[in-house]
């Protein structure tokens, strides 16, 4: 039997090439547009929750977020550093961590922090920045630009190629990250100590033009990420810092989930052309099923009409479109995480991680529609032959 | 033998077809003659039991087959009817073998293909796909498909009504040796060809035709 049907699939290559193509380019694409959506929206939030709070002068709480999350947007401006050691100070938090942002390398941004910023990071070669003028690049800039250990960077006033070249303070690569799939692998990591001693050396270097006012100088930052130590003492460093009209002080991942309502419109509008994707897609695979199965049922009548009973002509068909749905069930999963993976290369500039290897229950679900779309409609027509009289 | 008796067959446009009672004999050829839509080929598919009698039953070999389910109409079908039709029935895109070897589904022994197919001299087309094959040699395969189950009857349906005269004379003639021993039923309008049977019989005879609430025609 399975011989056979094996056999009935090799006759007819060409359509069984066509059946399985468009519906691996239907469910692929289902599939994909679902995935994406899911680790968008997961992965920035995700991304937000590791740290409870942060805090930097007052303006826009999504600007704050977006540049001490993702690397993106210009810093607010500048806060006292006095501010991470009096949160050092409090005992309520588990992490304070100073964030300073204004020189680039190239396309890259130059982030002054301390080591803590890259907690749950690994190094591909080399160690962590302990001294001034010493820094670790992510692996996408140690790719571009050829970086190794031991090498030296020219950094750049502002975040633009066209700044001013510090090249008096030269930073010393000492560390190079493992591909992170996220906006990390896109940056230079040094302290912020660094960033104040390449702006104090080179204070009076700089043309009106390239400074802006958002650079932290000496006992300065842009921002401070805090990890408080459970939720009362979030809460009352919440009330202490947010109370103070020179300071801005936001919970990243309410931000990132306000700015996700915020585009909810987009995020509909989105989700609608999802849905009409899938509704699409459900359409072809029944016209292509059902195309086939005009051409079956003229076959079915021939089997039967030489003596071959429903019984087995329905084990046949259930044989040949299982192979068939599951082929392309396994094939449109393959496509849309390939997919995942190639686009994982190109969105992680943006701070978005998508990574191939997550699959969500609904895709399962997916799957399992498409497998039964591919065979249930043959299966019925021939259970509704089998209880005709007469052939 | 098949007994038919008191057959009868309404069609969906009130159309009925009544048959006299009719006795085949084993190892008997037949030849069932008449113009188109007269029933010939009804009364095949009433025998083969690929049409339901509206009243009236066929009887082979003691079974009434016209009381059974589809079921069991299609494993009898199977285990002793042969059928040939005009259009040879084929799957196209796949070849002489598999076309035979789809028997094999039904646990039909299959194991003698090349003796049947020798016979009719198409033992090299063995491989070859139904579509490349003229008239003549896919008629010859659907008759090497009646003929490899070793049936207890066979039934063709105008078996050389596409093929030319001297084609379908030579696959005739060919058929009737193969039926030797067993029931055969051939339905033809071509009288040129009654003479090679057993027994002829002419549909004008053997069949009317009425409309429901009408006149009989014969």
């Amino acid at each position: 039997m399975f011989k056979f049907a094996l056999k009935n699939m090799a006759v007819r290559k060409s359509r069984l090439l066509l059946v399985v193509l468009s519906i691996v380019i239907s469910a692929g694409v289902a599939l994909l547009s679902y995935n994406v959506a899911q680790q968008v929206s997961e992965g920035i939030v995700s991304t937000a929750a590791y740290y409870d709070m942060i805090i930097g002068p007052s303006g826009s709480a999504t600007q704050l977020a977006m540049n001490t999350m993702f690397f993106t947007d210009e810093p607010l401006g500048t806060i006292p550093y006095s501010y991470v050691e009096e949160l050092r100070a409090s005992g309520l938090t588990n992490a304070v961590v100073p964030f300073t942002m204004g020189d680039s390398f190239n396309s890259a941004r130059i982030v002054g922090t301390t080591p803590e910023f890259l907690e749950g990071k690994s190094l591909a070669a080399g160690g962590m920045f302990a001294e001034v003028f010493e820094a670790v690049v992510g692996a996408q800039v140690a790719k571009t630009y050829g970086l190794g250990v031991g090498d030296s960077i020219i950094t750049s006033h502002g975040l633009n190629t066209a700044g001013t070249q510090h090249d008096a303070s030269p930073l010393t690569v000492v560390g190079i990250l493992k591909t992170t799939g996220t906006a990390y692998d896109n940056a230079v990591f040094t302290s912020y100590r660094t960033v104040w001693a390449v702006h104090g050396s080179e204070e009076h270097g700089h043309d009106d033009d390239d400074d802006d006012g958002d650079e932290a100088h000496e006992g300065e930052v842009c921002a401070i990420l805090v990890r408080s130590k459970g939720f009362n003492e979030y809460y009352r460093l919440s009330a202490y810092y947010g109370g103070n009209a020179q300071l801005l002080c936001i919970n990243p991942s309410t931000v990132l989930r306000e700015v996700l309502d915020q585009v909810d419109l987009s995020a509909r509008i989105v989700y609608l052309l999802c849905g009409i994707i899938l509704v699409m897609n459900i359409l072809v695979i029944s016209v292509v099923t059902l195309l086939n199965l005009f051409d079956a049922r003229k076959e079915i009548a021939l089997m039967r009409l030489i003596g071959i009973s429903m019984k087995r002509i329905a084990q046949l068909y259930l044989i040949q479109n299982g192979i068939t749905g599951l082929m392309a069930v396994v094939l449109a999963m393959l496509l849309s995480h390939g997919c995942l993976g190639f686009m994982s290369r190109f969105v992680a500039s943006m701070g978005i991680v998508l990574s191939a290897w997550a699959i969500y229950p609904l895709e399962w679900t997916i799957a399992a529609l498409v497998f039964v779309i591919s065979v249930l409609p043959t299966m019925i027509s021939i259970l509704h032959m089998s209880t005709k009289e007469g052939l | 033998m098949i007994e038919v008796t008191a057959l009868r067959k309404r069609f969906d446009g009130g159309s009925v077809i009544c048959y006299s009672d009719l006795r085949f004999e084993t190892g008997k050829s037949y030849v069932l003659l008449g113009a188109s839509g007269c029933g010939k080929s009804t009364l095949l598919n009433l025998i083969a039991g690929v049409l339901t009698p509206s009243e009236g039953s066929v009887v082979v070999d003691g079974v009434n087959l016209s009381g059974e389910t589809q079921r069991r109409k299609d494993a009898f079908r199977v285990a002793h009817i042969g059928y040939v039709f005009q259009d040879f029935k084929l799957i196209e895109e796949m070849s002489v073998e598999d076309n035979i070897g789809i028997l094999a589904l039904e646990r039909v022994d299959t194991s003698h293909i090349d003796d049947v197919l020798n016979a009719l001299g198409i033992l090299k087309l063995k491989k070859r796909r139904v579509a490349r094959l003229s008239g003549g040699e896919k008629q010859r395969v659907a008759i090497a498909r009646a003929l490899v189950k070793r049936p207890d009857i066979i039934l063709a349906d105008e078996p050389t009504g596409n093929l030319n005269y001297a084609i379908g004379r030579t696959i005739m003639e060919e058929l009737i040796a193969a039926a030797k021993g067993r029931t055969l039923i051939c339905v033809t309008h071509d009288d040129r060809l009654a003479g090679l049977f057993d027994e002829r019989l002419d549909m004008n005879d053997i069949a009317s035709s009425i409309e429901e609430g009408g006149d009989m025609h014969v």
